[in-house]
């Protein structure tokens, strides 16, 4: 049986966007099943999109995938649970792995007596050699028990701070309401990333009440981009306000200002514009 | 008709029936049992189903009921695998034509006193790897951001390749996920 090795098409199969497609499946379906040399490839297929679920780095289409197919198996769910663990651990512990090294370095005893033959001669120098070298032993001793001191010091502000960073919510809201035409009545809305954001949730209320798609796509102010695009559908409240609810994923946004650039059906281009903040 | 999502087992009588066309050798059968049984779970999983369980349970109903009819089966795994993949189809239908709102189930997760074990046999694992799979289990959750790509791409260099990486991590992973779940079962018990 033929090897399959294209990650990118097991991934597809994986989040069942394959199951229409009868042939691809069951030719996959088979070379799984009865090649036990595919295991390996395919678990570490389902690590990675567990992985990418977690660090928030999918597109809304994969992770709608993951949570409504991939996930539905208890075993899966518990993979997902398990990386958790190990994600917490390595954030908690991570001090405990890295870079530990044992110095077993004993220094040898110094026969210097050996070099005085006049013990009387030099009593005095031994003497003198012996407060030195206990005054400097002592030096040493204290300088090493301040230096551990300071390393669990800083170890503990550095759990203390990842533990903060737990705390922090892995998303962040981000409400447009005004467009750049209208960039003059109010002050252009800012959205602060910590290291632990993974998503913004945006809002932005329409002007146009169109029930069509609407396609959206994220740009730095001067244009550069698109960074992140989507066609999306509007909420319609009962009372007829539109809005366009969706999240972003917040991996490689930089301290700037971008532009969510909103295309209606019947083609009017509007321009949200946001400035970004990353904060430590 | 059993409705769907309830538990239900083999009848002793069917159950004794499919593993002696699986085999007339009491011990063989079993073994083969256990591999068409593990297979087919994992098949299930992979197509997204929420109890591979009892989609294979389903299935061995099923050979079953035709055994009579099928006579000499050369390989009886791919005979299962015919009737898993029907079984699989009716349950795709049987999922989509239900309610598309319904929430996935969960993952459950233990209480907090559970969870504190596992942490703590998961340290306990850890330090039984082997030095290298330590290693590279620690670096790889290393830093933040470019500094996590950057110590991946070593990583990987180191081994031959991101897939390399990807393959070994899995495997330590799986090491720790079975070791951490008999430490805990020790602790239970």
């Amino acid at each position: 049986m033929k090897n399959i090795t294209d990650r990118n098409l097991l991934r597809q199969y994986l989040l069942g966007r394959l199951d229409e497609h009868a042939d691809l499946e069951d030719n996959l379906s088979d070379g799984i099943l009865f090649n036990d040399e595919m295991t390996d490839i395919v678990d570490s297929v389902e690590d990675e999109i567990i992985e990418e679920y977690m660090e928030g780095s999918l597109n809304s289409v994969d992770r709608e995938a993951v949570d409504k197919y991939f996930l539905q198996p208890p075993e899966r769910q518990e993979k997902l649970r398990f990386a958790k663990l190990l994600q917490h651990h390595f954030e908690t512990k991570s001090s405990r792995y890295s870079g530990t090294k044992h110095e077993n370095f004993v220094r040898p005893p110094v026969s210097w007596l050996s070099h005085f033959r006049t013990y009387g001669q030099f009593a005095a120098l031994v003497l003198l050699v012996f407060a030195i070298l206990i005054y400097v032993n002592g030096v040493r001793r204290s300088q090493a028990r301040l230096e551990s001191e300071l390393v669990q010091e800083r170890e503990r502000s550095s759990n203390l701070a990842k533990e903060a960073e737990l705390l922090q919510p892995p998303m962040v809201p981000l409400t447009l309401v005004a467009d750049r035409s209208r960039a003059a009545e109010m002050p252009i809305p800012q959205v602060e990333i910590k290291s632990s954001t993974r998503r913004i949730i945006v809002e932005i209320a329409l002007q146009s009440g169109y029930s069509g798609p609407y396609d959206v796509h994220l740009e730095t102010k001067g244009g550069k981009g698109p960074l992140w695009s989507a066609r999306l559908s509007p909420l319609i409240s009962s009372s007829g306000d539109a809005r366009l609810l969706f999240d972003l994923p917040s991996q490689g946004i930089e301290s700037d200002v971008y532009s969510l650039v909103v295309s209606s059906p019947d083609g009017a281009l509007r321009h949200y514009d946001f400035q970004v903040k990353l904060s430590k | 008709m059993v409705p769907r999502g309830a538990r239900r087992a083999l009848t002793a009588e069917a159950f004794g029936k499919f593993l002696r066309w699986l085999s007339e050798n009491d011990e063989l059968a079993v073994r083969e049992y256990q591999s068409i049984r593990m297979k087919l779970v994992r098949y299930f999983t992979h197509k997204g189903c929420s109890d591979p369980d009892d989609l294979f349970d389903k299935t061995v109903d099923v050979v079953v009921g035709k055994i009579d009819s099928c006579g000499e089966c050369p390989s009886p795994l791919a005979y299962c695998f015919g009737v898993a993949k029907n079984i699989w189809r009716q349950d795709l239908r049987e999922r989509k034509s239900a309610a598309l709102e319904e929430n996935m189930t969960l993952p459950v997760y233990p209480d907090a006193q559970v969870h504190e074990q596992e942490l703590k046999c998961l340290e306990r694992c850890m330090d039984q790897l082997a030095p290298g799979d330590r290693d590279i289990v620690a670096r790889y959750h290393q830093g933040q951001g470019h500094e996590k790509i950057e110590t991946r791409r070593r990583l990987a260099d180191g081994l031959g390749g991101a897939n390399a990486l990807r393959i070994r991590m899995c495997r330590i992973r799986k090491d720790l996920r079975v070791c951490v779940a008999a430490c805990v079962d020790q602790w239970a018990n």
